[in-house]
């Protein structure tokens, strides 16, 4: 087996466990009636909006890495292409309309 | 027999209420499919789409599996960056405690398993009570969404390996979804503060980890600065009528 394929296997067992644990933890621990302490259901509530945040940060520190932000011909190219996301998301409220023709325009400005 | 038609318009009323669904998730995993055969760099990526959509049942993680078989990244960081994005799941589950009551033990372990956001939101809207028929609904539901995510990113996997081109660019999919998760959940204002946290964490932790360590590593620390702040902001953000007990009526019409 190659090295790739062992560690999609792992990241199966990984991903699987820790996904399928994250959705059971409720009915595991709270099935006979026990309330929650208040600070998980506070963070449950606000870490989402912050961890996806922090994503979009994330992929923008690749773009630095990979120098295409920095690089003068396409630099703009990713700012354009989430400007025209956000854009279009506000507007049509369609996310598939919104990625779409937001990664067509970026693929258009990096050829 | 009539209760065998009841059934079969149960299943059709299921399937029309799961349609927004099907355009949505059919959509969105094929998206990441493609993108896991271009860029994934695996043989038999329809196979590997198949069991990682089947298993994760999440959008943002089919489209960061491509970084991370591309770049190989630690199981550490896999896990507590799934932890971090899945544990509203948790919380869906607590709402979901009653309604899933009456299911037999594979159906409630199979029923567990496939929350997601808009299952959660399908089946908190379920028109029969918690029984026989509800738990039928919730489990049609469950399936018919389940179903269509596996199929869309097998299908953009299956389509994606057979391309004969290199597409470059469509990596900003993953970009552009995020910023789409995002301009939705800063609708709400509630989401705001904590979206700035995360965004501000961010910023700092990249910065830090690069001219301290001159590594571009920086989601786990981003996380652990995210999580700090948001338990330091706590008494401003949380919302006062769902952390003390004593106003529960009143917490009930929000």
């Amino acid at each position: 087996m190659s090295e790739k394929v062992v560690y999609l296997l792992g990241l199966l067992v990984v991903g699987g466990v820790i996904s399928y644990l994250l959705r059971a933890l409720p009915f595991m621990l709270f099935g006979s009636g026990r309330k929650p302490p208040a600070v998980i259901g506070y963070i449950g509530r606000v870490l989402a909006p912050a961890i996806i945040a922090m994503l979009v940060v994330y992929c923008f520190v690749g773009y630095v890495k990979d120098g295409c932000l920095a690089s003068g011909l396409h630099g703009g190219a990713e700012i354009i292409a989430a400007l025209v996301t956000v854009g279009l998301h506000l507007w049509r409220r369609n996310p598939l309309l919104s990625i779409g023709v937001a990664t067509a325009v970026y693929m258009f400005l990096v050829r | 027999m009539a209760s065998e038609v009841r059934e079969r318009s149960l299943v059709a009323q299921t399937f029309v209420a799961s349609l927004p669904v099907l355009t949505g998730y059919s959509t969105m995993g094929f998206a990441s499919g493609v993108l896991l055969a271009l860029n994934g760099g695996v043989e038999f990526s329809a196979l590997w789409a198949g069991l990682t959509s089947a298993l994760f049942i999440s959008g943002p993680l089919q489209f960061l599996l491509v970084d991370w078989v591309k770049n190989g990244t630690a199981y550490v960081d896999v896990a507590i960056l799934i932890i971090c994005l899945n544990v509203r799941y948790s919380l869906y589950g607590l709402s979901l405690l009653d309604r899933f009551k009456a299911a037999s033990l594979p159906v409630r372990l199979y029923l567990i398993g496939v929350v997601t956001d808009e299952t959660y939101a399908l089946q908190m809207s379920c028109p029969y009570p918690p029984g026989q028929k509800g738990t039928l609904y919730c489990l049609l539901l469950g399936a018919f969404d389940h179903a269509y995510w596996i199929l869309g990113v097998v299908a953009g996997a299956a389509i994606g390996s057979a391309l004969p081109f290199e597409a470059k660019g469509i990596d900003f999919a993953m970009t552009s979804l995020f910023i789409v998760i995002l301009v939705d959940q800063v609708r709400e204002r509630a989401n705001r503060a904590p979206a700035l946290i995360g965004f501000l964490a961010a910023t700092v932790a990249a910065l830090g980890m690069y001219f301290l360590f001159g590594s571009s590593k920086m989601l786990i620390p981003a996380m652990m600065l995210i999580v700090g702040g948001l338990l330091v902001c706590r008494r401003w953000l949380d919302r006062p009528s769902e952390s003390q007990a004593g106003s529960a009526g009143e917490g009930a019409s929000k």
